[in-house]
């Protein structure tokens, strides 16, 4: 693994402003995300991370500071720089997946596909998450698990070069949520994509490259680990 | 205010394009239930007031000439509250620049007070009984304002063979002249050509050399009597005076074109709003089940917290009530409006005494009724799904919508070959079936409503070519005052300018068969004539026997008559004794309007006569020729001279009122499309946020998320105009073979091009809608829109 940075966050901040109220969700950060990396977000629930999370993937805009995807600013592109980075560089992984119910697992799997000129196969995606046999089923006839890889070969399909999964987890029971971190891992390794996990579980820090710590919208520190765990040794 | 009051205009706050969108769905049914009703009653309530305040005849009776001393016995019939004798007769009016018109001179025994068919002066005085020198008469008012006559001038006829001068003294109308026209063949009153004259009867009977006699009797019967018994009486004694024609008041022209009229307006008035109002119910029976489904949570700690079923579902239904309320002061109002500009257009078409004007209370309140159960009806029947809530299970987020396979995915052929949006889209549309078919059956309204209202047009364009391009192939039809042999004129046709020339003899008849009698007109003309041609209503081409009659389906339907019977014919000239002679019936056909024909040859033998006619038709080198016209109006026996062309262009004016109708109905229209469609794009955008924020985190951009958006619009609307213009069809079918009556039918005429606009315009009106409802994907927070469920 080398150091190659992916991406840098300037000073980026986020105020939400609501009537008398304002609520800095992420105060000023400074740092980099670096190629082929697993960053683990660690944080108790309020403490920015998924605001940190949408403003690397693009879906938000940072109220101050500057964001360059190697060496492009995305915080003075405007909305067409954002759609087009998020289409070629970005898969996003939700806590409650968000598949179109009204597509197949393989049909959703499709759309995203139908977006880069060069997409990995769908078929292939769908053997990698395990789903091959099911890629016929619609969203609701699948359970969590089942659907969270579908969102997981979604996001995936575009061979994107960021991975950014937003308490992956957080729905599913722990054998599920194991294998579901696996698949992550494996993916890191294999397409060699970054992949950013937010979660307040801090176990899951175990099987990172690097360690993000939040508390009170600010990143406190980021600790390298030497020797990161498999998913499955995972204890939670 | 209780909590849920203001969570209600909250919610409406939040949704206030589709409240406004619902409310003028509403405004319009209101709009089109009080202005249709409203003219209706008017209309229908001043012909009554008229008919009963001026004694409008129930029955018409002509003769050749009787002595007035037969209404005294006619009166004497049981069942016959008044008769009233008098003349009335066609004579040939000269206008200052040499052309001519007919004038339908009616006379009026005075003091009038009693008499059936009295008249109502509009303007002037009335006229004397006697006058020294020019008798006094009143003119209809449209025939004055045409021609800008004004009381105190004096105008000409050509009466008896002499000139005669008579002086306007104003303006007057009668229940029998409410649309002045000539007779049933001509569609549109002619107020150039045509004036109803009214004077005293002394004057007329003076004028006319018929001193002490009547021509025409018209009686008042009482009410529930046996109108063809007392008929048969009245002709029984009318008999040795030759009974040219009688007919019951249904048949007269005036009232006849009046009732269709009426009619329209009745079936428009129903129809029309109930299309509108069911719409509306419809819809907010969508809107009012998505919301309920998304408030599922809500509800249930509603329930938690001890509110019960009725309070919930009143909260509900009351959104619907005030949509309803809103819509129904809105569309009162306009709807006033509208009824207003209605009358002041049928007071321009009708010569009616009273101001057809006036707000009635009724209609108004049966319109907040109305729209008030459709808001209640959809509220409660929506929000009867509040009942299946329970809390607890409420409380637990819900599973993803269940998507399912669809019947076109066993086309593998086509399946295969759809784009994931494509499939996403046609998927949804089958699992949001009530939102499907509601878009699909407001879009289908909307062009239903747009055929409609154009229809009209078509088929009048449509008889006005028929009768221009395809049946009548002369320039000029000169019509005689009486019958008078066709040699007399055979040297027209040498005349410069004139290219061909072909005779008509016309004789009013009574034909009897099977103990019944029907009074008709025969048409005779060459059957190898060019000049004119006859045609049915399907414009297939008639040909016109040598022998027996070609008759109308009406009449034959009214005698029970079949081809190849024979019937017997008498005929009814206005003068000369009446002859009678036996005709086979050759041919049946369905008219557009017009009548019976008869050959050229058959029509002088049914007279005894051999070469006599009526009027000629000229064909000419031009479709106007002054020189010759001028000369023909000259000529002492000449009634009229008719141009096509010309007549065409009054007619075509006419229709510049019916655009003015046409466009309201299609701004109508639109709207309903309008409204329709950017609520159910509204409501699919609000149900998918979550998945098309999804997208927009994948890297859709926001025009694709928004065509996506549009195409699953765009699939409804395809549907619903495909429907819609058939069933348009169908509506306009209806609606004609209803208004249609034994003098008027209407084919139910749309050209392709009207087709073509209606789609045009739904389609326009479906995009405004759509683009209404998906500018708001601009607006998609994809933070906000993949937050944790709450
Ligand atoms: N749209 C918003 N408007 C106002 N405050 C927000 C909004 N989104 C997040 N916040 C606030 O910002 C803070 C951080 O939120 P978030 O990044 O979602 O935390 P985490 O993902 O770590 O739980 C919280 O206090 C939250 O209430
Ligand atoms: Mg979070």
């Amino acid at each position: 693994m080398d150091d190659q940075v992916v991406m840098h966050l300037e000073e980026v901040s986020k105020t939400y402003i609501m009537g008398e109220v304002t609520v800095e969700a992420l105060k000023a950060t400074t740092m980099e995300i670096l190629a082929g990396e697993l960053l683990v977000i660690l944080g108790p629930s309020g403490s920015g991370k998924s605001t940190l999370l949408n403003l690397i993937g693009g879906i938000d805009l940072p109220s101050n500071g500057q964001m360059f995807f190697q060496s492009q600013s995305l915080s003075d592109g405007g909305d067409k720089v954002l759609t087009n980075f998020r289409r070629e560089e970005v898969g996003f992984v939700f806590q409650f997946y968000n598949l179109i119910p009204d597509l197949t697992a393989a049909e959703n799997v499709a759309l995203a596909a139908e977006l880069v000129a060069d997409p990995l196969p769908v078929d292939e995606v769908l053997q990698d998450v395990g789903l091959w046999e099911r890629r016929d089923h619609f969203p609701s006839q699948l359970s969590g698990g089942e659907q969270q890889r579908v969102a997981i070969a979604r996001a995936v399909v575009k061979n994107p070069r960021l991975l950014l999964c937003d308490e992956p987890t957080g729905a599913l029971d722990n054998e599920t949520g194991k294998l579901i971190l696996r698949l992550l891992a494996d993916i890191c390794e294999k397409r060699g994509s970054t992949v950013i996990i937010v979660t307040h579980n801090t176990v899951i820090g175990a099987m990172a490259d690097r360690v993000a710590r939040m508390s009170s919208g600010q990143v406190v520190e980021i600790i390298k680990n030497e020797h990161p765990l498999p998913a499955e040794r995972i204890e939670w | 205010m209780s909590v849920l009051s203001r969570k209600l205009l909250r919610t409406i706050s939040y949704t206030r394009g589709q409240f406004v969108a619902l409310v003028v769905v509403v405004m319009l049914g209101v709009l089109i239930y009080i202005s249709m009703n409203t003219a209706y009653y008017n209309l229908e309530r001043s012909q009554q007031q008229f008919y009963s305040d001026y004694r409008f005849a129930d029955y018409f009776f002509h003769v050749v000439k009787a002595p007035e001393s037969v209404i005294a016995r006619i009166e004497s019939i049981p069942g016959v509250v008044k008769a009233t004798g008098r003349i009335q007769q066609d004579v040939v009016l000269l206008k200052d620049n040499n052309e001519r018109a007919t004038a339908r001179l009616t006379g009026y025994p005075l003091p009038m007070e009693s008499e059936v068919n009295q008249l109502h002066l509009m303007s002037g005085r009335m006229f004397d009984q006697d006058s020294s020198h020019s008798a006094e008469v009143l003119v209809d008012p449209q025939y004055a304002a045409a021609n800008q006559l004004v009381s105190g001038q004096a105008i000409q006829i050509i009466a008896d063979g002499k000139k005669a001068d008579l002086l306007v003294n104003g303006t007057a109308t009668s229940p029998e002249f409410v649309y002045p026209m000539r007779d049933a063949s001509t569609m549109f009153p002619e107020p150039h050509r045509f004036a109803i004259i009214m004077l005293s009867q002394r004057n007329i009977q003076q004028i006319l050399g018929m001193p002490g006699q009547i021509n025409q009797v018209v009686v008042d019967l009482a009410p529930g009597v046996d109108e063809t018994a007392i008929k048969s009486q009245v002709e029984e004694i009318l008999k040795p005076y030759g009974n040219i024609a009688s007919y019951a008041r249904k048949d007269q022209i005036s009232h006849a074109y009046l009732d269709v009229e009426l009619e329209g307006l009745r079936i428009n008035s129903r129809f029309l709003p109930l299309l509108f109002f069911l719409i509306a119910a419809g819809i907010q029976m969508v809107i009012l089940t998505r919301m309920i489904r998304s408030h599922r949570m809500s509800i249930g700690v509603l329930k938690a917290l001890g509110y019960n079923n009725a309070q919930i579902m009143w909260h509900y239904t009351s959104y619907a009530l005030l949509v309803s309320l809103v819509g129904a002061v809105f569309g009162t109002i306009a709807g006033m409006g509208m009824a207003s500009a209605m009358s002041n257009l049928y007071a321009q078409f009708f010569n009616l005494p009273q101001t057809i004007g006036g707000l009635n209370i009724q209609v108004v309140l049966w319109g907040f009724v109305i729209s008030g159960l459709v808001g209640i009806a959809s509220g409660l029947f929506a929000s009867r799904s509040v009942l299946r809530i329970t809390p607890a299970e409420a409380m637990r987020p819900e599973p993803p919508v269940s998507g399912r396979r669809i019947a076109l995915e066993g086309l593998p052929f086509i399946w295969k070959r759809l784009g994931s949006s494509w499939r996403m889209s046609l998927r949804s549309i089958l699992r949001n079936r009530s939102r499907f078919a509601i878009t699909v059956l407001g879009v289908m309204s909307s062009v239903v409503l747009l055929v409609f209202a154009s229809f009209t047009n078509d088929a009048v364009d449509y008889l006005l070519s028929q009768s221009f391009k395809q049946v009548n192939h002369y320039d000029y039809i000169v019509r005689f005052t009486a019958p008078v042999k066709y040699s007399g004129t055979i040297d027209w046709s040498r005349w410069e300018s004139v290219q061909k020339q072909e005779p008509i003899l016309e004789i009013p008849v009574k034909i009897h068969a099977h103990g019944r009698t029907e009074d008709e007109l025969l048409t005779g003309i060459n059957p190898a004539g060019r000049l004119k041609q006859v045609y049915d209503i399907n414009s297939r081409q008639i040909q016109i026997p040598d022998e027996g009659i070609l008759l109308s389906s009406p009449v034959a339907n009214k005698l029970g008559l079949k081809t190849g019977e024979v019937v017997r014919v008498e005929t009814a000239m206005g003068s000369g004794a009446s002859r009678t002679r036996e005709l086979k019936i050759a041919a049946i056909y369905d008219p557009m309007m017009g009548a019976s024909y008869i050959s050229y040859d058959t029509a002088n033998h049914l007279l005894g006569e051999s070469q006599v006619i009526t009027a000629v038709m000229l064909k000419m080198d031009a479709p106007e020729v002054p020189a010759v016209e001028a000369r023909l109006q000259e000529m002492p026996k000449v009634s009229s001279v008719m141009s096509p062309a010309r007549e065409q262009e009054s007619f075509l004016q006419l229709l510049d009122t019916m655009l003015y109708f046409i466009l309201v109905m299609i701004m109508f229209a639109g709207l309903l499309g309008l409204a329709i469609v950017y609520n159910t794009a509204t409501m699919a955008f609000q149900e998918r946020r979550r998945e098309l924020a999804s997208l927009r985190v994948m890297g859709y951009s926001n025009t694709e998320v928004a065509r996506l958006l549009s195409q699953e619009t765009w699939i409804q609307a395809v549907v619903g105009i495909a429907l819609g213009l058939p069933a348009g069809k169908l509506m306009g079918a209806v609606y004609m073979s209803s208004v249609s009556t034994d003098l008027f039918s209407f084919p139910a005429i749309i050209y392709p091009r009207t087709y073509f606009i209606a789609a045009l315009a739904s389609i326009i009106f479906v995009w405004i809608g759509q683009q209404l409802a998906v500018r708001r994907v601009k607006n998609i927070d994809m933070v906000e829109a993949l937050k944790n469920r709450d």
